[in-house]
């Protein structure tokens, strides 16, 4: 070959032209389309959040865009990353391969992101209607953040002299730090969010002059009044009601109360008061006193484990039977043993045992507040959510029905439709329908300090977690990373359909036609 | 499972090139320029990869691209290394990429005698089992019981596949090596070893081939890990001619009836068939494990 004919050649290699200008996409019959199944995760969730997907966010370190998910479902993650049970990492898929993935670390982290990082915004837009939200609880709070959001003016009128509902006077401080709902309560008063305490409505005020004044209002009054068992002696000084108790110990008042303590109850709130009561200068021995089993105890059983962990006793199968006091003090409860038959508590009437204590809370059980109608006599139409509704649940399940009632009010207000009250997915995507075959390097390893490793643990189940398969197998190099997104390149794609087959996640379909 | 593998790496495969929907030539081709890098001549030898890499002047690939006739890839590679050594051009890779036609059968010839001389550079054979561009003839490396154009339904093809690893480890060249395209990271290391390597290096590459498989397109990678998961397919690295090391060892081995029934082209077996394909390959599994010694 001599010189000229290898430059020659150099000039043809240097006058090609790259194939993309062959629009492959003609070819495609099926294109590969994101679509989402539902996690066993967010199945568990009570307010249906789209957990891989904030998670996948935070994998991608785009925190902002994590918010934005997260906050569509749960507009305080910092609340309920701290106090969720998180039946939500009950069913997480990667249990089968290692550790469910620390769901609620990683929504308290996101949770302080926010605190820390987002600015108060107003609304977009202001739009007419005028909203009064009774109660400020977790249902009332996020009904308030979401109208507010959608442009309403909300009132929220509280009847304590401080807001948050049983964030602020039933949960434990040790369990939800106060800073963390003054934090929450702050940001949504700069957003616009009117807060009116110290006003009890159906005395304070008349429900019905609400209706007059707002155009729409939402009730979550929620179940906090104590219901106290009919026993002789419960009048005595020293016996309490948990909320009662749990009310004063949480609005910082000195409480008269004296070592020894019985708790009579095997619920969260039993638990609440035993450990508030340890915490209390002078108490040093509480015992809990519960009718039926450890097994049967309705209590979260970390809860259980950190009471006994700090000291709390706990005697088991034993019912109160009478209260004896001094001088109107009381000083022993006698109780009867007990048990479960089938569904049934057998109390044993012949058994006697006495305890002695100086102080008893009892937490027994909630009734729902339905003080807001006072001496209501006129037909009002009623919106309301909540513990007042659902009777005695749980945060997450109060900030789903606020949600769900701003949708519903909002809806009312602009005249249109409300929410589909379709019920939650079925058929969770499960460990064995996931395609981990596929996915190289994917090996055991447990929960992460690092909150984009820990999310990196995610494995979707349903939900793209960008682990790059798809783009890793196709023949056509026709999808695109783009900042740990995938993205499909439909000039290019040809519908062969791999990315699909191997997708881990399952959060791909091919679906007919261009 | 799979080796790791660094996802994100410099593209030198276009897109817009013409393979079929979902074709494993395509992905392998893909694989290995990512691991060679840029500094690299392809010589393709007829197969269906002189049509995926596109007319002139359109390029599939980022690199220089040398179309030879059926029998001469071995020669060609040869002189292509020693006119870029003359040049100077040391550092260049060259690639000889033929089809299992070109190296099996029709281009044995050549490739033996660059094997024989160690001639510089790296011959692949992207395996389809068939010469499937010119519509699904029958190839030496077409499995036992596939049916061809050649073998038409209810025929299918009686020999057994031709042990292209054993004659070119017995050439006794300095780098031998299998690999498949749902091994990528396996596949991407093999290549990067390769280049590292002076002399005669053969790469042995399945390609799984849906329209000539009779399978869906989506089931490409899906193959690719069964053919691997059944012991169909081992992977491997020979070097020097020596014993084969395998670099990737199923923990329990699927049973050879799942990577044949997603492929029309079995069709014909019977029960009885299968269990003496399953059987060739329970021996030929146990023979590779004495071989490999101990791991
Ligand atoms: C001790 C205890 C611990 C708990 N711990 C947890 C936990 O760790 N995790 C969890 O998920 N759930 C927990 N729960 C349950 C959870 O707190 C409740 O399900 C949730 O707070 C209900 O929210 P809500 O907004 O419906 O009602 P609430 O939180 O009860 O709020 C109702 C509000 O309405 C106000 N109000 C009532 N009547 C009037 C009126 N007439 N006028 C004006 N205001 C009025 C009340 O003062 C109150 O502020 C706990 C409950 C208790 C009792
Ligand atoms: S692995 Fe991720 S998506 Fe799957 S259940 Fe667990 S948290 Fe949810
Ligand atoms: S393969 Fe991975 S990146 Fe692609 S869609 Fe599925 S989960 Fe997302
Ligand atoms: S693997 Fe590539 S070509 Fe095949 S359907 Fe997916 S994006 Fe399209």
């Amino acid at each position: 070959m001599n010189g000229e004919q290898i430059l020659e050649m150099e000039k043809i290699y240097l006058n090609v032209v790259p194939s993309t200008a062959n629009k492959t996409g003609e070819w495609r019959l099926l294109t590969p389309t994101r679509k989402e199944k539902i996690s066993p995760c967010r199945q568990g969730c009570p307010l249906g959040g789209e957990i891989p997907a904030w998670l996948n966010a935070i994998k991608r370190n785009n925190w902002a865009e994590a918010w934005e998910i997260m906050q569509r479902k749960n507009p305080f993650p910092a609340i309920t990353g701290q106090v969720c049970f998180h039946p939500c990492t009950a069913e997480c898929n990667r249990r089968n391969l290692d550790e469910a993935i620390n769901i609620p670390a990683m929504e308290r982290a996101l949770g302080l992101w926010r605190l820390q990082n987002c600015r108060p915004a107003a609304p977009p837009r202001r739009v007419e209607g005028k909203i009064a939200v009774v109660g400020s609880g977790p249902a009332g709070l996020s009904c308030a953040y979401y109208l507010n959001r959608a442009g309403y003016r909300v009132t929220v009128i509280e009847r304590a002299p401080v807001a948050g509902g049983l964030l602020a006077l039933g949960i434990p401080s040790y369990r939800l730090p106060r800073e963390i709902l003054q934090q929450e309560l702050q940001l949504l008063q700069e957003e616009g969010v009117q807060f009116v305490l110290n006003c009890s409505v159906g005395r304070d005020m008349e429900i019905s002059r609400l209706y007059d004044d707002y155009d729409q209002v939402f009730l979550a009054t929620g179940a906090a009044l104590s219901r106290m068992p009919s026993l002789p002696g419960v009048k005595l000084n020293g016996v309490w009601s948990a909320l009662d108790f749990l009310q004063q110990v949480n609005l910082g008042r000195t409480l008269e109360i004296q070592n020894p303590v019985a708790v009579v109850g095997g619920g969260n709130a039993a638990i609440d008061a035993a450990r508030s009561a340890m915490r209390i200068k002078g108490i040093d021995r509480v015992t809990v006193l519960y009718r039926r089993t450890k097994e049967e105890m309705p209590a979260d059983p970390e809860e259980v484990a950190a009471a006994a962990a700090e000291g709390v006793q706990f005697v088991f199968n034993v019912t109160p039977r009478e209260l004896k006091g001094e001088q109107g003090r009381l000083v022993e409860a006698i109780l009867n043993r007990s048990h479960t038959s089938g569904e049934k508590l057998i109390i044993d009437r012949d058994t006697e045992l006495r305890i002695y204590c100086k102080t008893l809370i009892f937490a027994v059980g909630q009734e729902r507040d339905w003080s807001v109608f006072g001496t209501l006599h006129r037909e009002i139409r009623l919106c309301a959510g909540g513990d007042l509704i659902s009777g005695p649940a749980a945060v997450p399940q109060a900030i789903q029905a606020g949600r769900i009632a701003a949708e519903a009010l909002a809806a009312q207000l602009e005249g249109k439709p409300g929410p589909d009250p379709s019920p939650p997915e079925s058929g969770a995507v499960t460990f064995e329908e996931l395609h981990l075959a596929a996915w190289p390097g994917l090996a055991a390893r447990g929960r992460q300090e690092d909150p984009s490793a820990e999310a990196e643990r995610c494995l979707g189940c349903g939900t793209c977690n960008s682990c790059g398969i798809c783009y890793l197998f196709c023949p056509d190099v026709a999808v695109t990373p783009d900042q740990g997104r995938y993205l499909f390149d439909l000039n290019f794609c040809k519908g062969c359909g791999i990315c699909a087959r191997e997708c881990p996640a399952r959060a791909l379909m091919m679906e007919g036609g261009w | 499972m799979n080796s790791k593998i660094n996802f994100i790496q410099p593209e030198y495969l276009h897109s817009g090139h013409y393979a079929c929907p979902g074709c494993g030539a395509a992905l392998a081709v893909r694989y290995l320029a990512r691991a060679l890098g840029p500094d690299l001549v392809v010589v393709i030898t007829a197969s269906c990869w002189s049509i995926i890499a596109g007319m002139p002047p359109l390029s599939a690939l980022k690199c220089p691209i040398l179309h030879c006739p059926f029998p001469s890839a071995g020669a060609v590679g040869s002189g292509l290394r020693r006119g870029l050594d003359l040049r100077g051009k040391h550092s260049t890779t060259v690639l000889v990429l033929a089809g299992d036609g070109g190296t099996f059968d029709i281009g044995l010839q050549a490739l033996s005698g660059a094997a024989q001389r160690n001639e510089n550079f790296i011959f692949v054979c992207y395996d389809n089992e068939a010469y499937m561009n010119t519509g699904i003839q029958t190839s030496s490396a077409t499995p036992f019981g596939a049916h061809t154009t050649t073998a038409p339904y209810p025929l299918f093809k009686k020999g057994a596949k031709k042990d292209i690893m054993h004659i070119m480890a017995a050439h006794g060249i300095p780098y031998a090596a299998t690999a498949t395209v749902a091994f990528p990271g396996d596949l991407e290391q093999k290549f990067r070893r390769a280049r590292q390597i002076e002399g005669f290096r053969f790469i042995h590459i399945l390609s799984p081939c849906p329209p000539g498989w009779g399978a869906d397109s989506a089931d490409t990678v899906e193959l690719s890990r069964l053919a691997v998961e059944t012991g169909f397919f081992p992977l491997m690295e020979i070097f020097e001619g020596g014993a084969p090391v395998l670099t990737y060892r199923p923990e329990k081995r699927v049973p050879l009836e799942q990577y044949l029934k997603l492929q029309r082209r079995f069709r014909p077996l019977e029960l009885q068939q299968i269990e003496t394909l399953q059987q060739g390959v329970d021996e030929e599994w146990e023979r590779l494990l004495k071989a490999a010694g101990p791991v």
